[in-house]
């Protein structure tokens, strides 16, 4: 008996009890957002048991599913992204209690996608990810929120089929689904490399890595705020997580065939989006792109293709994350009733609350990789590893980009810290659960920032490919 | 533990100047900084103070501090010039203004005193975002610009750094001794020389951003014209220093191989910024900008007095950093002073002030002579050190060197002769209080002391630098 998949177990059972309670209470049935939480906690809780246990790592289903280091700490990752969005969307009266199911569900599929080994399980992690957010996107209805929806769906769909065509060319070149068996010296070449140049599409599309991010901006700006913070973090997660299961597992010994190639498209994706959100007038838009220039650097990490790369992509997920989830929250407290908010709009945010201010310049300022906060030891996480693996023109690409983005993140800064203009000094209302959201992750961004050897530590214990020297 | 006091003490009084309500912001940002100069003292008394933690072991990187020969003096100028600071300051500045002058104590003595890399960057960019709110808060829409300009020029360079810094360790590493970010064990590795090269010029570019140097000196003007004088002072005084300080502290031990082979093209460039700091100094009319390009003039001295790569040189430099943080920062805050008062900072709108103000005319009188570098003030042997290391290696610069001297007391003394003498056009101003007297009294005192008594100082340096440069000695040395 393992209790290795009990995490994700739980999880399928509180998305069962989330739907009861739906029935049961009537109204708006915050009920079932207590249910979720309480769920996400009690996963949390075993995944953390599951660390220290025995049986660990253990691969399950016939190779389907590997639980390991790597994977619980995809776990964690994921249930933080889950626990951010439900409580930023908690006190918003326009979120029904369908929304804590579908954050329950999407985030099935991203845990499976932290410990998938085999095709099918990629393809079902992709899709239990995915679906759900195509709802959640267009839950607002008619207007950009169903606007984004479709969007989402549209292009979702084709990326899915890009994937899913690549895999069975990869299936008909090998004869096996499980990454670990994938032997490319044996493979029938061109069918091998066009399927695994398809698959890194598909994938590298829900990462959101140029040239396939046309639908980032778009449907970050016309989700509701809760939803786009968790597709900027979950989904990220679950994309990296899988690419990492996939190439690293998969194709390690063949790097030569994607190495260079996502290198390239890593330095482009740097560059491209910190020049794009530097254009930016609404705040979505602009943190739309600046996901997608972090989804560049993560891509750093499985470019340099050595241990290094994937323990910096690792960490770097978690500061990301946090600064995601910060200026989220900030954004959802900010524009109350409104669904945008535009950068000017942040005028005079420090007269009219201090502390809000200084959240904001947290996440901003570890997005912007300034050193005492997470993003900038992630950031200099992954300059080592570029380096480490001789190519240096990674480690420059980042620092350009970086240094891009900068000025991206110091505008609405900028704004945020100076007097209004006229006397709208409306005082803003703080919803509680929001608020844990924001402390958390400004705690989280300066505590990483500040002593990041406990994190460092169980990271370099979790991605742990030995083989990729 | 002093060194934990120089950092704990700032940081702790930012926290509490945030939470305390406006007008008890200025009492607790004084007793702050007062305590701080009180641990500073205590360091005096301890040879080598250091501290060493592990920080993030999985990579080699130590907290590791030391107070020795070299940063020892650049604490103490940090102390000393946020004391000042902090008493120059406007009482209704507000809280979070003392926040962020404190918050840049803490970084500024971070920065001196780390010897291991990792640590020095991140203090080396931490201090830059005190200094981008206090311009953004407590300005204009110009000041703004300024901010944003100082920020990302600021950046870019540090962000080069990085990848050098980076580099240094993994080359460390690659060479089998292991990842660490210690500069004492990274100056002992061997890199090919393109390598090295480029390295070299990353360091540089940093470095050289900050102090400012020609022709990086972009942020200059504008920082300096729209901050707050007891901003200026510490950005003048305290934070160009730590760009030369970082020539000397990183660059020295590791590269002497690079510094051998540019020399010249070094010395060329540091000498044409010394021209251009002195003579744009002439022709500026607003007091402040006069005394600025002056001050980019000077610093370019103090890297003319590295790059000549003798011991005389590097000597004097370290020496008329901490003369020329004392004495331009003090010029700065008389000049505040003069501004509040006056309402301007056009010379050409003032003469003659003397008759009202002959107490301020005297200290400005001493800061604007000791700047210009009058023998018996300490900015006089910090140049004539330079120059003589300059004389050792090339005369040229040394003569070069010798004539700007004579252009930066004319254009000094052309401030002070618009503003403080001829007839008086304007009614008069109210001279100094008490109050004023009781900050400016003690750093024209420090002035003094240092000016009769240099040794006090390079007596300690010497051997830091010996150490420095035995260092260096393995890969061609100094003479």
């Amino acid at each position: 008996m393992s209790y290795a998949l009990w995490p994700e177990y739980s999880v399928v059972l509180g998305v069962l009890v989330t739907m009861f309670s739906v029935m049961v209470f009537k109204g708006r049935s915050i009920q079932a957002y207590w249910v979720a939480l309480a769920t996400i906690v009690a996963s949390g809780i075993i995944s953390i048991a599951d660390w220290g246990l025995k049986g660990i790592p253990v691969s399950l289903y016939g190779h389907g599913v590997t639980v390991d280091a790597f994977s619980l700490v995809i776990n964690g990752l994921v249930l933080l992204a889950a626990f951010g969005a439900l409580l930023i969307g908690w006190n918003d009266r326009r979120y029904g209690p369908d929304f804590p199911v579908l954050v329950l569900l999407a985030m099935l599929g991203m845990m499976a996608l932290g410990m998938a080994n085999n095709f099918i399980v990629l393809f079902i992690g992709i899709e239990l990810l995915s679906l759900p957010l195509y709802i959640l996107a267009a839950s607002q209805g008619p207007g950009p929120s169903g606007e984004a929806g479709l969007k989402y769906l549209l292009l979702g769909a084709f990326s899915s089929g890009i994937l899913l065509f690549g895999l069975a060319l990869l299936y008909g070149a090998s004869g096996t689904m499980v990454f670990t068996q994938l032997d490319p010296s044996h493979m029938i070449l061109p069918l091998a490399a066009g399927g695994l140049a398809l698959t890194v599409v598909g994938l590298t599309f829900k990462l959101g890595i140029v040239p396939f991010h046309m639908w980032i901006p778009d449907v970050y700006e016309g989700s509701p705020t809760p939803v786009t913070s968790y597709m900027a973090f979950g989904t990220k997660v679950g994309a990296a997580a899988i690419l990492m299961r996939f190439l690293f597992f998969g194709f390690a010994l063949d790097a030569g065939w994607w190495g260079p190639a996502l290198g390239y498209l890593a330095v482009l994706t740097m560059v491209v989006g910190n020049l794009l959100a530097l254009a930016q007038k609404d705040l979505k838009r602009l943190l739309a792109y600046s996901g997608i220039a972090n989804a560049g650097y993560l891509l750093v990490g499985i470019a340099a293709h050595n241990i290094q790369g994937a323990r910096a992509l690792l960490f770097y997920l978690l500061p990301y994350g946090l600064a995601v989830l910060a200026a989220f929250a900030v954004i959802q407290v900010v524009a109350g009733e409104r669904e945008s908010l535009t950068v000017s709009d942040l005028r005079g945010l420090f007269r009219r609350s201090p502390w809000l201010a200084a959240f904001l310049a947290v996440s901003l300022l570890s997005m912007a990789g300034i050193p005492l906060t997470g993003g900038f030891v992630g950031k200099f996480y992954l300059i080592q590893a570029a380096l480490f693996s001789n190519q240096p023109g990674l480690a420059i690409g980042l620092v350009v980009g970086a240094m891009v983005g900068l000025a991206a993140y110091v505008r609405p800064l900028q704004r945020a810290f100076s007097a209004a203009d006229e006397a709208t000094e409306t005082p803003l209302h703080w919803p509680w659960a929001g608020s844990i959201v924001l402390v958390v992750a400004v705690i989280g961004t300066i505590g990483l920032g500040v002593y990041p050897a406990p994190i460092v530590h169980i990271v370099n214990h979790s991605a742990a490919f030995y083989w990729l020297h | 533990m002093f060194l934990v006091w120089l950092m704990a003490v700032p940081l702790l009084g930012a926290i509490a100047a945030l939470a305390a309500p406006d007008r008890a912001a200025k009492g607790i940002a004084a007793i702050t900084s007062v305590l701080t100069l009180l641990g500073y003292a205590g360091l005096l008394f301890i040879s080598r103070a250091s501290i060493n933690w592990a920080w993030i072991p999985e990579w080699g990187i130590r907290f590791h501090l030391v107070a020795d020969g070299l940063s020892l003096f650049l604490l103490g100028l940090s102390s000393v010039l946020l004391v000042v600071a902090v008493f120059a300051s406007h009482k209704d500045a507000g809280r979070t203004y003392y926040f962020w002058l404190l918050l840049l104590g803490f970084s500024t003595a971070g920065l001196f005193a780390a010897v291991d890399l990792f640590v020095f960057y991140v203090f080396w960019e931490v201090l830059l975002i005190p200094v981008f709110f206090l311009l953004t808060g407590w300005s204009g829409e110009r000041g703004k610009k300024a901010a944003m300009k100082w920020l990302i020029m600021n950046l870019v360079g540090s962000f080069f750094m990085l990848v050098g810094v980076v580099a240094l360790a993994v080359i460390h590493s690659q060479n089998g001794g292991g990842l660490t970010f210690e500069i004492s064990q990274l100056s002992h590795m061997s890199m090919s020389s393109p390598v090295a090269s480029w390295l070299f010029f990353a360091f540089l570019v940093a470095f050289a951003i900050k102090a400012p140097l020609w022709p990086l000196h972009g942020w200059m003007p504008e920082t300096y014209r729209e901050s707050e004088p007891p901003v200026t002072a510490i950005i003048s005084g305290v934070l160009s220093k730590a760009g030369i300080y970082g020539i000397l502290r990183v660059m020295i031990p590791i590269f002497m191989p690079q510094f051998r082979e540019y020399q010249m093209w070094l010395l060329i460039v540091a000498t044409i910024g010394l021209l251009y700091g002195a003579f744009m100094a002439l022709r500026q009319t607003d007091m402040k900008m006069v005394t600025a390009y002056g001050s980019l003039s000077h610093m370019a001295m103090m890297a003319l007095g590295i790059f000549s790569l003798t011991q005389a040189g590097i000597l004097g430099t370290t020496f008329y950093m901490v003369a020329h943080g004392l004495l331009v920062g003090g010029l700065f805050l008389v000049l505040g002073l003069l501004e509040r008062r006056t309402g301007t900072r056009a010379m050409a709108d003032m003469a003659g002030l003397n008759r009202s103000a002959p107490r301020l005319a005297a200290y400005f009188l001493f800061f604007v002579l000791g700047t210009l570098g009058l023998p018996g003030l300490p900015g006089f042997a910090g140049e004539y050190m330079i120059i003589q290391g300059l004389f050792v290696s090339h005369v040229v610069f040394a003569v070069i060197a010798g004539f700007v001297l004579i252009v930066a007391a004319w254009y000094m003394l052309r401030v002070f002769q618009a503003v403080m003498q001829g007839p008086a056009r304007t009614s008069g101003i109210k001279d100094l209080f008490s109050g004023q007297v009781a900050w400016l009294v003690p750093l024209a005192g420090l002035v003094i002391l240092l000016g009769v008594w240099p040794a006090g100082i390079t007596s300690h340096a010497v051997p830091s630098l010996y150490h420095a440069m035995n260092l260096a000695l393995g890969k061609g040395g100094v003479r």
